[in-house]
């Protein structure tokens, strides 16, 4: 049992370090990628308040995006797997 | 240090080959012969090649272990340990230890009429050392020659190259936009020093020149 708890306790760290790295990548790609978006319209004006509010809009759009939720995962499927494998490799 | 640093790397990927090579799921087509169970010391290093079963037999130094016999289609002997890996490394999750050794039992066979069998199994045979590959899981095939596609291998080594290639995309990321532009202002603070000290010594060296004109002087030679 102290097996369980041990994989258990071991693998949370170890998910929680990826879903960390995962979102801190995930959001610097979508702020790249919108600060790319003005820089490279040149309708939008170079204001750097308007760059900088039209940034922060964008980036609470992805916070509530499929792609932000995706990243939970990575929570989801390490578990799923583990379970998968107990039963296959029991059975 | 051309050499150190081949031999570092040359050793480095040995490693990484034997920890996947021990660790991974293999399969032999083999005759299973014969199970035993025997006592085995658990007291020095060899250890490491051992399951680490339940909690109970942490502290023992010897147990019985639980072995499977066969021979592959060469003739060549193949022993097999079976042991609990339980929630332990390496992550088969295998509890079945006593159904296996039933199975391994029921498949026996004699040469005269073979049931020929794939044993799933991970670790090494090193008979100086008396380490055994550990049995995961025995299915009966229909003759020596059958060939098992590793699916099981091709997923996680796949897998891991797709981590590995997420490293290191995040790391490049992280560079670009965290280094980088830090990288960059440094840079730029240097080079406004540098244009500063160059400022500074032209300003001196003009002093000098016009002390030295100003001794020219004294040698009636004309200012200039």
């Amino acid at each position: 049992m102290i097996g369980l708890i041990r994989l258990a306790v071991f693998g949370f760290i170890g998910m929680t370090a990826a879903y960390f790295l995962m979102s801190v990548y995930s959001r610097s790609v979508e702020r790249e990628r919108l600060e790319k978006e003005w820089d490279g319209d040149p309708a939008k004006g170079d204001d750097p308040e308007a760059r900088d509010a039209y940034i922060e809009t964008g980036l609470q759009g992805y916070e509530k995006s499929l792609r932000r939720k995706l990243i939970w995962l990575v929570y989801v499927i390490p578990t799923v797997i583990v379970l998968i494998l107990v039963y296959l490799n029991d059975t | 240090m051309k050499y150190a640093k081949w031999t570092f790397l040359a050793t480095l990927a040995l490693i990484v080959f034997g920890f996947f090579h021990y660790t991974l799921p293999q399969h032999d087509i083999v005759r299973i012969v014969n199970t035993y169970q025997e006592r085995q010391d658990l007291d020095d290093w060899t250890r490491i090649f051992w399951a680490t079963p339940d909690d109970q037999a942490t502290g023992l130094i010897n147990r019985d272990v639980q072995f499977i016999q066969a021979v592959d289609a060469d003739g060549d002997p193949r022993v097999y340990r079976n042991e609990d890996t339980g929630w332990n490394w390496p992550p088969y999750f295998k509890f079945d230890t006593a159904n296996l050794q039933t199975q391994a039992e029921d498949l026996k066979s004699t040469s005269a009429a073979p049931q020929w069998v794939s044993i799933t199994h991970y670790g090494w045979r090193i008979v100086y050392l008396s380490t055994f590959p550990n049995a995961i899981a025995v299915k009966p095939v229909a003759g020596p020659d059958v060939t098992v596609i590793p699916w099981v291998n091709i997923i996680i080594l796949t897998f891991l190259a797709l981590i590995l290639f997420m490293i290191r995309r995040m790391w490049l990321q992280f560079r670009e936009r965290m280094i980088d532009p830090v990288i960059e202002d440094v840079e730029e603070a240097w080079d406004n020093v540098d244009a500063q000290a160059d400022q500074a010594a032209a300003k001196a060296r003009g002093v000098w020149g016009r002390f030295k004109a100003w001794l020219g002087t004294w040698q009636g030679k004309p200012r200039r």
